[in-house]
Order: structure tokens, then C-alpha cells, then sequence
């Protein structure tokens, strides 16, 4: 359990709130690229840590992220019409520039120089990996580009997605590092979905339903370890990444594409769920594309013309009571990304921390809060730069390995934790 | 019209989540396997706690040889010796602190009360960061055997936030 004040403290994200103040010191996943597909395309509204903004991109192919509303009357700069190197409000037409200028107020002689007065709150979008980074901290404390590394890999070998999710942030990105619940919601995608079936390790998992925890900090964030066994006394690990505040990843299971999450705050009741799967040394093949697509593995379908999931909760996920029966899903709601989101939406838009249960098998998840408190203390009394900023805590991996009885993973497992150039993650 | 799924996982709905409590409180048993853990764990034992309990193996000299008996080595923070059998028996999670580097071998003897018992035992392990891999490896192959849950913590204070957060 929280006490109170430490779950407001986590879950709120707005400007002016601690935590609001740390996300706002990353370079957070705010669009795809494909969102903003050519120069003087239609802007975007997006929400993003409970601020509405307005992305849009440039005649030259500059890309935008200000206030959602026209400094004059207030209208929403969506209708705006994206013309010569600004947007221009279809109001009584005023226009600003890529970084939120005003730079033309028709009713005033250009003389005057009023539209110099007038300026939208801008922040900065970059293009990296087919996603768009936006940067909404103070100016002088810009970190330099995000490097994760499937960021950093051609576009044939990355696919991303992202989804809406109506909930806190937290109790997403919690599921993301829960690793007791896989053997159970997801039971029975390990051997159906296409993007997980048939790994060595599915049979190490079936195999041995009781997983040992093991929970280390790392310079980033976490390590958790899910440890069973393995053949000669040995241990077979799965080890999933966490990165304050908001980066997780998901061991991988053969050669199937690696994944893993970001989960960022639109507002204290709602997160984007971004979802990346790549490879290192090839590209995805067609048939893991068009898995993808179709909403497999951790990617979801969606409402046509959205990012909004096809099940959610106004169809009540299109839970399926007889295939729940049957065993073809545990839940009833089918696709890994749904089942972890029905449930966590189930727990109303912020859950009551105070009320929880917790056992030991979710020490991950106590040790991420207690991380993510004494971070947010050392940030607010003593200024210290939270961890996952520093471009060495975003070159990680996730790994599943086979290791000897008295090793410690971090260790032993060490070359598979950190980002090797070329060579693929290390994999069972 | 709305669906059932929508309503109930309102902002407005979960306000009539029902504010009864829904568990008991559980029986925590804190043992330090060392001195190190033992000054962590008797700073610990001011604060207020609903059913924790503090107790200190680090006068635990070794496994007894056969016919030897167990008495002795575990004892309260005041030092009252303490039956382990009984102790374990009575709680719901026994939670091990060590530091690395070490001697942790009373683990084992807690560990198979443990099972004995089915008791759940986490293990916490401190002060990794001052000693080589090789000696955290040999704290690590005396805790795992018997631990469901091992955390390896950078801060002390780690131990009283997870008790807070298992509402011990
Ligand atoms: S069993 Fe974990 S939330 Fe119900
Ligand atoms: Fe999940």
C-alpha cells in the first residue's frame, strides 16, 4: 500500500506537481511520425502531461508542439489552415511560426510590431525512430536526444504503436513490471500468439509455474528477475527492464522481436500505452509485420481512425465468457495488450493505494515507487537529476539466459543487460 | 447507452468503492542475519508497526552437528532467546535481512522452518555496493535456496518502505 499523499504524489502529473516536474526532464514519445506525414499537413491535438497542445509541421518540414489555443480569442488552433511557414488561426487570422511566434495580426499595421508581443508556449519535437520526442521541461536543462535503441535502428527492423489507455500512468506502467501476472492473464497467448509461441523458455515457464523473484536496482531503474529452473541445477531467467520513470521491457522469448513500453501521462486519467518491438540484425519479416497490424503480440486493433482499442471498455472489452471457460483465455478478453488494460481500467481512472494487499512477489513494484519517492526528494530538496535521463541509463536490454546456481544476474548477465551494437539481445 | 464497463470504471463510480477493511493484518517476522543488518533492523524495531516483529540471528554461529540442538541463536532484539520453530509457525512472512558479504548461513535453518511451515520468506540483501561480486555471490547462494523473493536494496531504508508497503 501508499499512503495517500504518496499516491497523489505519484499520480499526478500536471504542470506544478513533483512528479510532472521529472517527466517533464525526459524526452517523452508524443506522436508517431506517420501522425505528421508531410510539410502543411493537418495539425494534431495531443494531451500530454494534462497539457493540450497542438503538433503540427511546417512548409520547410519544421515540426511544431505549442499551446492547442489561439492567443487572441481562444480558438482551437486545429481548424488552423498550415500555410506559408505558419499556422495561421481561421478566426480573424492570426499566425504563428513553428516555435508558437506570433508573427502576423491583420488587424494591427505591421508597423507596430504587436504580433512581437504575442507568443504561444512552444516546446520542442524532434524526430527519432519513426516516433516524435517532445521535451516540455525548462530549456536549460535539455537533455540531449533519446537513444534507446530501438530508436536507433533502421525503420525496417522497428515497429511501433501506441494505444489510448483510460488510466494513471502508474498502474499502467505497474503491469509493465508485475512479472507474476504473466502466468496467469497471459497464459494462453504463450502458446497461441504469434509474436511469443514456440520459445525454449515458454517451456521453462510451463514447466515451472512457481517463479523465484529477484529484484535489483540498476543505474536507470530496476532489473527484475523471474528465475526458474533450468536443466543441471542451473537457473533460467527472464529479465525485464524498468527506466524511471516510465520506460519498460519485456524479455525476449527466441528470436521473436524484442518489446517494451513507454507509458506516458496525457493526464492523471488517461496515458498513452507506446508499444516497440524490434530486431538488431534484420529487418521484421512480413509475416511479423502483419502480425503486428493485426493488433498481435503486444500491438492492439483499433477503433477506425484512432488509437483507441477496438475492446474497450464500452464494449466491455468484447470479453468472450465462453472462451474464458474454455481456457482459450483467462480473462475472457483476448490480445495480451487488452488483457493487461481491461484490468487495469477496471481499477477506476486513479486506484486507491491505500486499499491494496500487496505480497512479496510485488517487490518489484514496491521497489519501483520507493525508487520513483526518493528520486522525486532528491530532485525537489537537493536538485539531483533523476535516473533514466543519462543517456548510459537508456542503452539497456532485456535478456533471458541461463545462468549458474550462485551468480548474482546482474553480473553474470551483465554483457545482455546493455546495449551491444550488431548483436541481438541474449535469448532463450 | 452506456456500457456497464464504462460506468464502473468512472472517476464517479469508484467513490463507492466500499470503505471496509479487506484483510487482516499480517504477522511479519524481521530477522537479521548479521550485525551489520542487526543495527538496520533494531532502528527499525522503534517505529510503530501493526503485527511486525524484530528479531536477530547474528549470534548464529554455524549449523549445529547432529543431536546438537538449534537453542540459543535467535532472539528478540532485547535478547531473549527465541524459539525459531515457534516464531515461524506463527507468521504469515519471514523476512531475512543480510548484509553482503556476510556470514548468512542461519538462512538455511529459517528457510527449511519456512517450508516446514509454508511460510513465505523474502530476503532482503544490504550493502552490496561495498563489496566484490564474488562475495555477494556467496551471500546470494546461502539466501536463494530459500528465499521466493530476493531484493538486493542500495538504501537501508528500503527494508522500512517495504514493511510500510506489505502493511506490517
Ligand atoms: S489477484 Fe491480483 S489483483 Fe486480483
Ligand atoms: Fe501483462
Amino acid at each position: 500500500m501508499l499512503r495517500k499523499e504518496q499516491n497523489d504524489l505519484l499520480t499526478q502529473t500536471g504542470p506544478g506537481t513533483p512528479m510532472g516536474q521529472m517527466f517533464r526532464l525526459h524526452w517523452l514519445p508524443a506522436l508517431l511520425a506517420s501522425e505528421l506525414p508531410e510539410n502543411e499537413c493537418p495539425p494534431v491535438r495531443i494531451k500530454l502531461l494534462s497539457e493540450r497542445l497542438l503538433a503540427w509541421r511546417d512548409t520547410q518540414g519544421r515540426y511544431a508542439l505549442n499551446d492547442e489555443f489561439c492567443a487572441h480569442r481562444g480558438v482551437s488552433l486545429w481548424f488552423g489552415r498550415n500555410e506559408q511557414n505558419g499556422l495561421r488561426c481561421p478566426y480573424h487570422g492570426w499566425k504563428y511560426d513553428h516555435t508558437g511566434q506570433c508573427i502576423e495580426v491583420p488587424s494591427e499595421p505591421a508597423e507596430s510590431g504587436f504580433c512581437t508581443k504575442v507568443k504561444l508556449k512552444s516546446y520542442p519535437l524532434v524526430e527519432r525512430g519513426g516516433v516524435l520526442w517532445a521535451y516540455m521541461g525548462p530549456p536549460e536543462k535539455q537533455p540531449p536526444l533519446p537513444e534507446w535503441e530501438f530508436a536507433l535502428m533502421p525503420a525496417d527492423r522497428r515497429y511501433m504503436s501506441k494505444r489510448l489507455q483510460e488510466s494513471n500512468w502508474l498502474q499502467a506502467m505497474e503491469g509493465g513490471i508485475d512479472s507474476s501476472h504473466v502466468s496467469f492473464l497471459h497464459s494462453g497467448e504463450l502458446n497461441s500468439d504469434p509474436l511469443f509461441k514456440g520459445s525454449k523458455g515458454n517451456q521453462y515457464n510451463m514447466g515451472d509455474m512457481k517463479p523465484v523473484f529477484e529484484v535489483v536496482e540498476s543505474p536507470g531503474g530496476l532489473f527484475i528477475g523471474a528465475r526458474r529452473n533450468a536443466e543441471n541445477g542451473n537457473y533460467y531467467w527472464r529479465v525485464t527492464q524498468w527506466v524511471m520513470p516510465a520506460f519498460t521491457m519485456i524479455p525476449p522469448r527466441a528470436d521473436h522481436p524484442v518489446h517494451g513500453h513507454f507509458w506516458v501521462p496525457i493526464d492523471d486519467e488517461n496515458c498513452w500505452a507506446w508499444s516497440f518491438d524490434y530486431k538488431v540484425t534484420r529487418p521484421l519479416s512480413q509475416h511479423e509485420v502483419e502480425a503486428m497490424d493485426a493488433g498481435k503480440g503486444i500491438h492492439v486493433e483499433y477503433v477506425p481512425g484512432t488509437f483507441r482499442p477496438a475492446a474497450n471498455k464500452d464494449n466491455d472489452y468484447l470479453v468472450d465468457r465462453a472462451a474464458q471457460k474454455r481456457g482459450d483465455t483467462f480473462s475472457g478478453v483476448f490480445g495480451i495488450a487488452m488483457q493487461d488494460a481491461s484490468l487495469q481500467e477496471s481499477m477506476g481512472p486513479i486506484i486507491d493505494r491505500t486499499k491494496e494487499n500487496l505480497v512479496s512477489t510485488d517487490n518489484g513494484i514496491i521497489m519501483a515507487r520507493h525508487r520513483l519517492l526518493r528520486s522525486l526528494k532528491a530532485m525537489m530538496d537537493k536538485g539531483t537529476t533523476p535516473p533514466g535521463i543519462d543517456l548510459a541509463h537508456q542503452r539497456v536490454r532485456s535478456a533471458a539466459v541461463v545462468l549458474p546456481p550462485d551468480q548474482p544476474f546482474k553480473e553474470a548477465a551483465k554483457e545482455a543487460l546493455v546495449v551491444q551494437a550488431g548483436k541481438e539481445h541474449v535469448t532463450v | 447507452m452506456e456500457s456497464e464497463s464504462a460506468r464502473m470504471s468512472s472517476a464517479a463510480e469508484a467513490r463507492f468503492r466500499i470503505d471496509a477493511p479487506n484483510s487482516k493484518p499480517r504477522v511479519v517476522k524481521v530477522i537479521a542475519l548479521d550485525q551489520r543488518s542487526e543495527r538496520v533492523v533494531k532502528e527499525l524495531a522503534q517505529g510503530r508497526w501493526n503485527r511486525a516483529a524484530f528479531f536477530t540471528a547474528s549470534a548464529f554461529g554455524g549449523a549445529p552437528r547432529k543431536g546438537e540442538s538449534f537453542a540459543g541463536w535467535l532472539s528478540d532484539l532485547a535478547g531473549r532467546t527465541k524459539n525459531l520453530v515457534e516464531e515461524v509457525n506463527s507468521a504469515d512472512l519471514v523476512v531475512m535481512v543480510a548484509t553482503a558479504g556476510e556470514n548468512a548461513q542461519a538462512a538455511s535453518l529459517i528457510g527449511e522452518a519456512c517450508s516446514l511451515k509454508r511460510v513465505t520468506t523474502t530476503a532482503l540483501i544490504l550493502g552490496s555496493a561495498d563489496v566484490p561480486d564474488e562475495t555477494l555471490s556467496k551471500t546470494l547462494s546461502q539466501l536463494r535456496p530459500w528465499a521466493l523473493m530476493l531484493v538486493i536494496a542500495s538504501a537501508e531504508e528500503y527494508v522500512e518502505d517495504m514493511l510500510l508497503a506489505l502493511r506490517a
